[in-house]
């Protein structure tokens, strides 16, 4: 390591960090569409390693951090992560204390980004004994994996039943290419209809405007209407330990250290089922609202940064809801990451742990800043700047162009079939990780399935 | 707030004025959303097409072009979000 790939490190820490600050901020942005495409570009345009994950860190923690704003200001989840904070922010503001709200969700990130790194690097010590076992039977841990995680959601029957016809239109599509030529025999199409999967359901919506019927059925809105409440401006930006009670401290690192552990779980989930439980037991409702809040905010930090470090440190696939979605790039990038040469084979733990350290804390610093300062500012600028159909024209376009990349236009027709399929199993309730899982082990489900 | 909605609801219904529908957890209207699918595909392939003959420049190329996109999209098409400001706590 020397010192020009620190700065570049330094920098792309900063520019994830400027670009998610605004991104996350935005109603609907989910971490999965936002981060992994341009993650995935800057790992195919061959940056190194370190750099690209000092940017992808540096993203989730921003993404997560600025989250307080929306959520405590205008009662709007930025992303699925912040919906079972809603509820509490809004007890909070009723009461008149938004800027509380704003900064306890951020104090909140800050332990859980703290606490889950050490945490996270003992684990994955932990694990790595046992790797090898995992890692020798990839595509039966990845099927166990989506069964379990079906087993797990709602819809249980109906994820379970996706499984095998999901598998087998993924395999259909890579045997169609490699009998037209389209894609050289043997070259998983991956990186395509993983996006596919992830813009599916707003493939689904488009293709039901194109029936009047279903279009005159929609329910139509005019506008949403977002109150924004004045601030007055803080002149200085407050420590973050300092905002928490005592109580609120313990809580958020206990949270934390609960959600490194259970790393593999869906981090909604557990978020919603940890909040709870914390915050059950206090009467007092402002009281109450605020520990929801931080040990909410501090256990999806630290679920996100334990699901990214662990798979990637001790086992190098992919094997929690995190490091499927949007970290998956960082794993299973063809032609210059595979399952078999991607991040974990190719940096040492130290440089994982550095690239981390360098994404975390300027993360941490710049948003965590901004949050707390800025609040009003951002929230004004985003609501009243950032168009929705820009935000989903830029992502559209993205799996467009990386589906031309992966296999021609024959691939752009694939990816639209992808996307449809898992849109509707989606809306169905089927869990986006399941379908996930069922890019990689497709291959082996269809051949045990033709004897 | 869902006293709120259903009020602006009636309002709308009244001038004939709903024609947004959701999608992803925000509003958008029909006829620019496919506007801005039109710009960002036409700018990110364009990107990629026109970039000089390097898989790694061409990528390069194609996500500037979508980012261009955003900027044109951003300019030309207004979000569907009515912000009130105002220093009493709703």
């Amino acid at each position: 390591m020397n010192i020009t790939l620190i700065i570049h490190m330094i920098i792309a820490a900063l520019v994830a960090a400027i670009i998610y600050t605004i991104i996350g901020a935005a109603p609907g942005a989910d971490e999965t569409a936002t981060i992994a495409p341009i993650t995935l570009v800057l790992v195919l345009s061959g940056l190194n390693g370190m750099v690209v994950l000092s940017f992808f860190i540096s993203a989730i923690v921003a993404c997560k951090l600025i989250d307080a704003v929306p959520v405590s200001i205008a009662g709007i989840p930025a992303g699925v992560m912040s919906t079972p904070m809603v509820e509490h922010a809004m007890v909070l503001k009723k009461h008149g204390l938004t800027d509380t709200s704003i900064r306890k969700i951020a104090s909140g990130a800050i332990v859980g980004t703290l606490v889950s790194v050490p945490v996270s690097l003992l684990l994955a010590k932990a694990i790595v004994p046992f790797a090898t076992v995992i890692k020798e039977y990839g595509d039966p841990v990845f099927f166990i994996g989506a069964i379990v995680l079906a087993l797990l959601s709602k819809k249980r029957w109906v994820a379970l039943a996706s499984i095998i016809p999901f598998a087998l239109l993924i395999q259909g599509l890579r045997h169609l290419y490699w009998g037209l030529g389209a894609v050289e025999k043997g070259t998983n199409v991956f990186i395509s209809f993983f996006l596919g999967i992830t813009i599916g359901p707003v493939i689904l919506t488009l293709l039901e405007l194109l029936d009047k019927e279903k279009r005159d059925g929609m329910q139509k809105f005019h506008r949403k209407t977002i109150y924004l409440k004045k601030d007055e401006e803080y002149i200085r930006v407050p420590n973050p330990f300092k905002i928490l009670t005592k109580k609120e401290l313990a809580y958020s690192t206990l949270a934390s250290i609960l959600g490194s552990v259970t790393f593999l779980l869906s981090p909604v989930g557990l978020t919603t089922f940890f909040g709870e439980l914390f915050a059950g037991r206090v009467k007092e409702p402002v009281e109450k609202a605020s520990l929801a809040v931080s040990c909410m905010e501090a256990l999806a930090q630290a679920t996100y940064m334990a699901g990214i470090l662990i798979p990637l440190i001790a086992l190098g696939i992919p094997l929690s809801p995190v490091a499927l979605g949007p970290g998956n790039p960082l794993f299973n990038a063809p032609p210059v990451y595979t399952l078999e040469n991607n991040m974990h084979h190719l940096l040492s733990n130290i440089d994982i742990v550095w690239a981390t350290l360098i994404g975390a804390v300027i993360a941490s610093a710049f948003t965590y800043f901004i949050t707390v300062k800025y609040s009003q500012e951002i929230c004004r600028f985003v609501f009243k700047r950032i168009p929705h159909e820009a935000l989903l024209g830029v992502f559209f376009s993205l799996v467009l162009l990386l589906a031309f990349v992966d296999g021609g236009w024959i691939n752009i027709a694939g990816v639209f079939l992808v996307g449809i399929v898992s849109g509707t199993f989606h809306r169905m309730g089927v869990n986006y990780g399941v379908l996930f899982m069922i890019l990689y082990f497709a291959p082996w489900i269809t051949s045990i399935l033709a004897g | 707030m869902k006293n709120i909605h259903t009020k602006q609801k009636e309002t709308d219904r009244k001038e004939g004025m709903e024609s947004n529908i959701e999608v992803w957890e925000d509003l958008v209207d029909i006829k620019e959303l496919i506007l801005a699918l039109f710009i960002c595909s036409i700018t990110a392939l364009g990107g990629y097409f026109i970039a000089p003959d390097n898989p790694t420049k061409k990528l390069l190329c194609g996500i500037s072009g979508a980012i261009i996109g955003f900027v044109i999209c951003a300019i030309l098409i207004k979000p569907k979000r009515i912000l009130i400001e105002g220093n009493k706590e709703s």
